[in-house]
């Protein structure tokens, strides 16, 4: 099997403080890793890190990212590669319509790897058919990104970007928050369809209920900056009944 | 400074787009009638770096049920300076007004709004907004805003608002996240901002028209 990525010893700070203490984590194709921890134990400053947020700073370590090195590379050009993040809180852009955003998007992805633009009629067939996966409104694509959107159409709305741009490692940072149960259920079934052997997630959550609908190959506990257990699904819900301060204090 | 006097009658409706060109300034008188509609639009969006303009509006609401509604667009670059005043007086009963202005003010541009507006005591029931927003891009860029409201009748709904601030950082790592580079995704973003003034217009070729203007103007916006 090969690897999708490697985390190596990430030390990484923001404002000259260090969040990030020495991540080891190494992922393959067809895997879906759940990072859970408690609040402020780094969990979205990883994805952070990884997706090249520039408000953070790698002090060590390294990432290699399909045999390349992902903190080389501008943000953009991360996620040319095929890293996605579904955003915790997805930003909306007034002025900004989600087709013109998704084209430009798509087009960019296509550009870095080789392949001509899309025509307006096949990207419009693709947005069609990606939009289904998820039962978003056909509406939402006409608004401007994320404007106005209600918390779970907002995240369906991410699940829906992550289908039109099929990454090769898709981080859902929180994806479960805010969302009543229905949300849940749609939201992990589009993730779930869009799982491949090819493919991997990494689902970063507080609590073990997505993982009842989204089942993890492995199960990580992060806390204060570092992986302090690795364990399959059942560690999660060790974890639903034990709480965090348990496992944290060992 | 030009000088032009506008009468809008009764009734009447009217529409005025306005350009600034190179070192223009004007100052406009315009009184509306009772029920009269008048609907500017102003564009300073020239890519001549030296420009100096100054425009004044000055708009009295002389008779009940008129509706003035001011839209602005500034895109200032190189070293020019533009300023806008707008003196809006609701002088009669049941007067509408709407101001919507917008500036980005790159290099080492200078712009500023003024807006003065009056609620005159007999002018019961007004219903008057302001908002300025503007997008500062570089550290030697300067936007000055001075909202000023003097409200003198008891039962009206006046509201106003004025903010100057950078590009939305989160916003603009939202696209990237997404493949977009840095300056597509700027360049969006600032068209982006003008989005809700230009669908005033009403008129899908001078929209363009703008829009290509605005495109032009960002080229390169780093």
């Amino acid at each position: 099997m090969n690897t999708i990525l490697d985390i190596r010893n990430l030390h990484a700070s923001i404002n000259g403080k260090e969040i990030l203490k020495g991540i080891n984590l190494t992922i393959g194709e067809g895997e879906i890793h759940a990072v859970m921890g408690p609040n402020g134990a780094g969990k979205s400053t990883l994805s952070a890190v990884l997706t090249g947020h520039p408000a953070y700073t790698v002090t060590e370590g390294e990432v290699i990212f399909r045999g390349k090195n992902l903190l080389e590379m501008p943000a953009e050009v991360r996620a040319r590669e095929g890293l996605f993040l579904s955003f915790q809180y997805p930003v909306e852009i007034p002025g900004v319509s989600m087709t013109n955003f998704m084209r430009a998007a798509v087009n960019a992805k296509r550009e870095h790897e080789g392949q001509p633009a899309l025509s307006a009629t096949e990207f419009l067939k693709l947005m069609r058919a990606k939009r289904a996966l998820v039962e978003l409104d056909t509406k939402l694509q006409n608004r401007s990104v994320n404007e106005g959107f209600s918390g779970g159409e907002k995240k369906r709305n991410e699940i829906f970007q992550m289908a039109m741009l099929e990454p090769t490692l898709a981080i859902l940072d929180e994806t479960d928050s805010g969302l009543d149960i229905d949300a849940l259920r749609i939201v992990a079934e589009g993730v779930n369809k869009l799982h491949t052997p090819q493919n991997a997630a990494i689902v970063i959550t507080h609590y073990q209920r997505l993982l009842d609908y989204i089942v993890p190959d492995f199960v990580h506990i992060l806390a204060d900056g570092q992986i302090i257990r690795t364990g399959d699904k059942s560690l999660a819900l060790m974890l639903e009944e034990k709480g965090y301060a348990e496992l944290v204090k060992r | 400074m030009s000088m032009q006097s506008l009468h809008i009658a009764r009734g009447e409706h009217k529409h005025l787009l306005i350009y600034y060109t190179a070192n223009e300034s004007a100052q406009w008188d315009i009184v509306q009638e009772a029920d009269s509609q008048l609907t500017i639009h102003l564009f300073a969006l020239d890519d001549d770096p030296e420009i100096r303009s100054d425009i004044r509006l000055t708009v009295r609401q002389a008779g009940e049920h008129a509706e003035t509604y001011i839209y602005g667009i500034g895109l200032l670059t190189g070293t020019q300076q533009a300023s806008v005043l707008t003196h809006v007086v609701h002088e009669q009963p049941y007067g509408i007004s709407r101001q919507l202005l917008k500036f980005i003010v790159k290099d080492e541009a200078q712009g500023s709004f003024i807006g003065e507006l009056i609620v005159a005591p007999h002018a019961q029931h007004a219903d008057a907004q302001q908002t300025n927003r503007n997008i500062v891009l570089s550290p030697k860029a300067m936007m000055h805003t001075q909202p000023q409201l003097e409200i003198y009748a008891d039962d009206v709904k006046c509201s106003h608002g004025a903010t100057t601030g950078q590009l939305d950082e989160s916003a603009l790592f939202y696209m990237q996240q997404r493949g977009l580079d840095a300056a597509t995704a700027r360049q969006l973003l600032l068209t982006a901002f003008f989005h809700e003034v230009l669908t005033t217009i009403g008129n899908e070729a001078i929209e363009e028209r703008m829009r290509k203007k605005i495109a032009a103007l960002l080229q390169g916006e780093k």
